[in-house]
């Protein structure tokens, strides 16, 4: 796949943080952001922030290009043959698709946490430990265990676990593996991470752990999360963009959003009267 | 596309404009007990606010389930939200007409004391505030849930009025202290009618318009 990145003048990583309107500071930005499949224009020039110690949700009908988007953020879009993207996608105000910048570091920093937990075949504290390995953090023995145990607690899950580390990990629950997935992103100290969809495949009381996490985990990270579940998106986000058919209709604080959106299609797609 | 909640919110608007056509009827009707002197239509109405108690029961039982089983947001969420506020006022309009009916039922006993024409008035205005709340909720109509606003000092201009010239009654012939006093509380009554009308029409503005203008006077004054 080719990545293009438009080449117009941009401001220099800046030396301050960049807030955004509200005041918030921004981890990653998008600017005029376009994807194509093909001849299929999935993204139409999209721009939106995403703030640190915040949670953005992105919601839209399927096919809208949420997440498209979310995948732009860590360059997940270019293991996509016949993908194309242009435009300017920032990371602490570093153009992501730079040269300099390491596709793998670029995702340690920016984490992903996908709709279906697909652990590893490997033991629990495997899963945990495998970011370190390859992304040459690897530690031994104590040290490495203090980072299998505090991502394990980040993620909700050491209560449950700390007993059976060696045991399989595709012998927890699907809201455990879910939870074993977010500690193994945590465990290569992100400072974004991008969930898709993250609870789709859960029951009702996994999907509140994960959620009750999500919120926890907003204090120490910037965090994207693409979601179905318009009701997930009010009760997890501070920030939600809402899309339509490849473009960003309507992005602000969430309460506005849900109690008073400013686009007649926002309305009615939240309402329930399309989508 | 007709949505699973329509039907929901259709029951919901019924039963409030339900309950406020009986709000309205029985704030006429105790007013008429009163001035008639009829003790049998001031019993009516103790019976007529039963019911809209219980169509507020049941309004309270429709929106618990709307909101645990819809899930509202935005638009119908501020509708939910305002049908229970509405009929909130509502259900305290009743109480108000039992009240006056009250008083009413007092008066028949005693020596008649003639109704003042600007209670008389006062009634219109309340019930005329009422009826078009009502109505600018019906219809989404924010600019006569305005024209409502405007219009609720005047019924506070005739409840200061009432109250001199009853204390004036008072003064000049202290055996009609009793009978003065119910006519002040009948005022009183009316101006709390015109009160939760002005709620009404504050509501119908935060359903159509997200804007809560509720004590925005005082609270701008403050801040």
């Amino acid at each position: 796949m080719t990545q293009l990145i438009s080449e117009r003048e941009l401001p220099s990583a800046a030396a301050e943080p960049r807030t955004d309107a509200g005041g918030d500071i921004v981890k990653m930005s998008a600017r005029g952001v376009n994807v194509y499949y093909g001849d299929v224009h999935a993204i139409q020039d999209v721009s939106l922030e995403i703030s640190k110690d915040e949670v953005t949700a992105l919601i839209g009908p399927s096919g809208c290009g949420k997440s498209t988007l979310l995948r732009c953020f860590n360059r997940m879009n270019d293991d996509i043959v016949g993908c194309r993207v242009t435009g300017d996608i920032r990371l602490d105000g570093e153009p992501i698709a730079d040269s300099e910048m390491d596709v793998v570091e670029l995702r340690a920093r920016v984490g992903m946490v996908f709709q279906k937990p697909y652990p590893f075949p490997k033991s629990i504290v495997e899963n945990v430990a495998y970011g370190q390995r390859i992304h040459g953090l690897a530690k031994k023995g104590a040290e490495l265990d203090a980072v299998v145990e505090n991502s394990l607690r980040g993620a909700g899950l050491w209560d449950e676990v700390r007993d059976r580390l060696d045991s399989p990990a595709n012998s927890l629950s699907g809201g455990q593996q879910q939870r074993l997935c977010i500690a193994r992103a945590l465990a290569v100290n992100p400072e974004v991470i991008l969930m898709d969809e993250p609870c789709s495949a859960l029951d009702p009381i996994a999907t509140a752990k994960v959620e009750e996490l999500i919120d926890e985990l907003r204090g120490e990270y910037a965090i994207a999360i693409v979601t179905h579940n318009l009701q997930q998106a009010a009760r997890v986000s501070q920030k939600t963009a809402f899309f339509h058919m490849g473009e960003l209709i309507e992005f602000g604080s969430t309460s506005e959003i849900f109690t008073n959106p400013k686009i007649q299609k926002t309305n009615d797609y939240i309402t329930g009267r399309y989508g | 596309m007709t949505r699973t909640f329509d039907p929901v919110i259709r029951e919901l608007r019924d039963m409030l404009l339900q309950m406020g056509s009986r709000s309205e009827a029985i704030i006429e009707k105790s007013f008429r007990a009163l001035e008639k002197r009829d003790r049998k239509l001031a019993d009516e109405v103790i019976t007529d606010d039963l019911e809209i108690d219980r169509l507020d029961v049941e309004i309270d039982s429709a929106i618990l389930q709307a909101l645990a089983l819809n899930a509202p947001v935005a638009g119908d969420l501020r509708e939910v939200f305002g049908i229970k506020m509405i009929a909130t006022d509502l259900e305290r309009v009743g109480d108000l007409a039992r009240n006056i009916a009250k008083s009413a039922r007092r008066s028949a006993e005693r020596t008649p004391l003639a109704t003042p024409p600007t209670l008389e008035e006062m009634a219109r205005s309340a019930i005329d505030q009422l009826r078009r709340a009502l109505d600018a909720y019906a219809r989404s109509d924010v600019e006569a849930a305005r024209a409502v606003l405007d219009d609720d000092d005047r019924v506070d201009a005739q409840e200061d009025e009432i109250i001199v010239q009853e204390l004036t009654e008072i003064a000049n012939d202290s055996e009609v202290a009793p009978q003065a006093v119910d006519l002040i509380l009948v005022a009183k009554n009316l101006e709390r009618v015109a009160d939760h009308a002005t709620n009404i029409a504050e509501d119908v503005i935060l359903i159509a318009e997200a804007r809560n203008i509720k004590h925005a006077s005082k609270l701008g004054a403050v801040s």
